[in-house]
């Protein structure tokens, strides 16, 4: 699903990802843990396409095809999907009218036909029941005024909606109480699917109690230093970031 | 006692406005035209759309006293007031008689470039709609005085839509007086032109007036909007409020000045003045300027300006959510002037407004290479 080799990444000149590798297979669930600083929302940036991160050298493969070259528009079209750490609060559009725009987006690029209203109001009321996310929230200004946990369901809800093959949840859990981080990664959980795969990052051990991945990453300066099962997440956790990269050097 | 100075003279001593003069200092209109051509250019062609029982009077009447004080209890006047005054050879005069309830809209179209005179009364408690479009599409001069009194508790709300003329030099000078409890709206729709400048002077002059004013200017090409607003709070408790956002593409300037004087004794005033500004391309210029002048205690002024280009965050958001590049700038920029278009109150005219921005975004997201 996805191949990463020896990725380097630049942002305003200064290289962050200095040599990445990793494969994602379709239906695994990775988790990429590391300490601050050490290029995780780079990667995740740079997986969606955001301009300004400069891929210097190495090569991103997903579902066998090139993804550098294309337009952060044309990836998610293509199912990739990256729940953001800060969602963007956008004051004009209401939460509505943005999942419609942007799923028909999608459906149009992928040569399928539109919803109408009506259909993705009975779609999105479905999914975000389960997420608890209330009518209310869909008729407000996309993100503006929301909750930490109330923005993190909303993106989880976006997931559901958009049904991604590659689905990326940048640091999902920050800013999140233990009942709104049960519901998120209950939601994560759901969308688990064979044709799916899920690249989990976040810097504590904490979500991944309830979002159990098949591989763990260790991420630091740039590079993957360590790589285990879902042990690995409980050995950080006793260790610290600081135990683990000493084990590695 | 002053002796009366006629329009003609008061042009003549001012000459054409020009970039020195603190007023125009965004539009120098004598670069664009001097006093020579403004006085050869005749009056404009205009027609007038006047649902019963508004009653008007043309220019060959015989103006009557009502009008006559009114105008002169004007006062000072700029001098491309006077010239419109002075060579749009006549006055078209229109009132409202007291309590009447238009639910028409007095439609004033002007057909032509030209100079025009228009004065217009509200009576007390009565209300309109007043509805200002231009057809004007070639080069020359379009030069409008237009006078509003506000008599007590009358109402008026006012829509002034100006499309893009490119090679149009438009010039409007909205002076509004407003008594007791009176209440004057207006939303302005500006394209722009070679040069546009309107200019508002409201002066509320009795204890509860309310006069709004909100706009939206959508520019792109080389067109330039500058709108100037100066407002007199000069008995207590009176309230006014301004919202403008202007969206700049292209080569575009997007003007505002707004002026707001509280008087001496004015206790109680409530005044609220917001401006904003997005810039669609590095060539695009736009210059807010707020001013407070503040004589009295106990009042309560809030302004904002702000210039700003389209969010980089808010753009990788909703691309990252496959919405293509050109479609999430239009929904960002529509975003941007959502506020606006929502504080009209009436759905056809919200609905125009909509319009207009869609009409004015494919130009002004026109990107020369």
């Amino acid at each position: 699903m996805l191949e990463i080799q020896n990725l380097h990444v630049s942002v305003g000149g200064k290289e962050i990802l200095k040599g990445l590798t990793l494969h994602v297979n379709a239906g695994e669930v990775h988790a990429i843990m590391g300490p601050n600083g050490s290029g995780k929302s780079t990667l995740s940036y740079a997986l969606a396409g955001r301009p300004g991160y400069e891929i210097t050298e190495g090569r991103v493969y997903y579902k066998d095809e090139d993804l550098t070259t294309l337009a952060p528009e044309e990836r998610s079209a293509k199912g990739v999907f990256l729940a953001l750490q800060y969602p963007v609060e956008i004051p004009g559009v209401t939460t509505m009218n943005f999942l419609k725009t942007a799923l028909n987006a999608q459906r149009r690029a992928r040569g399928e036909s539109e919803f109408d209203a009506v259909s993705i109001l009975r779609l999105v009321r479905g999914k975000a029941t389960a997420l608890n996310v209330p009518e209310e929230m869909l008729k407000r200004a996309l993100n503006v005024g929301f909750s930490g946990g109330e923005k993190k369901r909303l993106e989880i809800l976006q997931m559901a909606l958009f049904e991604p093959s590659l689905a990326i949840l940048d640091e999902t859990d920050s800013g999140l109480d233990i009942d709104a981080l049960k519901l998120v990664a209950e939601g994560v959980n759901t969308l688990r699917a064979p044709n799916r795969a899920m690249l989990v990052i976040t810097h504590y051990q904490r979500l991944l109690t309830y979002i159990v991945p098949d591989r763990v990453h260790v991420l630091a300066g740039g590079r993957i230093v360590a790589e285990g099962g879902k042990e690995l997440a409980h050995e950080l956790e006793a260790k610290g970031y600081a135990g683990i990269i000493k084990d590695a050097a | 006692m002053s002796i009366a100075v006629s329009p003609l003279e008061v042009f003549r001593a001012k000459g054409v406005p020009h970039r020195r003069m603190e007023d125009w200092k965004y539009s120098d209109l004598r670069s664009a035209i001097d006093e020579k051509s403004v006085e050869h250019i005749s009056g404009a062609c205009i027609r007038t759309d006047a649902p019963a029982p508004i009653e008007s009077l043309g220019a060959g009447d015989v103006m009557p006293e009502w009008l006559a004080n009114r105008i002169e209890s004007l006062g000072r006047v700029g001098s491309m007031e006077a010239a419109a005054r002075a060579f749009a050879g006549g006055v078209l005069a229109l009132r409202v008689p007291a309590g009447e309830q238009v639910d028409l809209p007095l439609h004033i179209d002007y057909m032509s470039a030209g100079h025009s005179h228009i004065v217009l009364s509200v009576e007390a408690r009565a209300s309109l709609t007043l509805l200002e479009t231009y057809r004007a599409r070639g080069g020359g001069l379009q030069n409008t005085s237009l006078s509003i009194f506000l008599e007590e508790g009358a109402r008026l709300t006012h829509i002034r839509q100006a499309s893009f003329a490119s090679e149009l030099i438009a010039v409007e000078t909205v002076s509004v007086v407003q008594a007791k409890d009176s209440r004057y709206r207006v939303h302005l729709m500006e394209g722009g032109a070679k040069l546009s400048r309107v200019e508002f002077n409201i002066a509320l002059k009795g204890e509860g007036a309310e006069a709004d004013l909100s706009g939206i200017s959508v520019l792109g090409d080389h067109a330039h909007a500058d709108i100037t607003t100066h407002i007199d709070h000069a008995v207590p408790n009176t309230i006014s409020r301004q919202l403008f956002k202007k969206v700049a593409g292209d080569y575009s300037r997007a003007i505002y000045q707004g002026k707001i004087t509280v008087r001496e004794g004015a206790v109680g005033s409530d005044s609220r003045q917001t401006a904003k500004a997005l810039l669609l391309s590095a060539r695009a210029e736009a210059d807010l300027k707020p001013e407070l002048e503040i004589l009295a205690d106990d009042v309560k002024c809030a302004h904002g300006a702000a210039i700003g280009d389209l969010d980089a965050d808010s753009l990788f958001y909703l691309r990252s959510r496959g919405i293509a590049d050109d479609e999430a700038h239009t929904l960002l920029i529509n975003a941007f002037l959502q506020e606006v278009v929502d504080h009209i109150e009436d759905d056809a005219v919200r609905s125009s407004a909509v319009e207009f921005v869609e009409a004015g975004l494919a130009r002004a997201m026109i990107v020369a290479p």
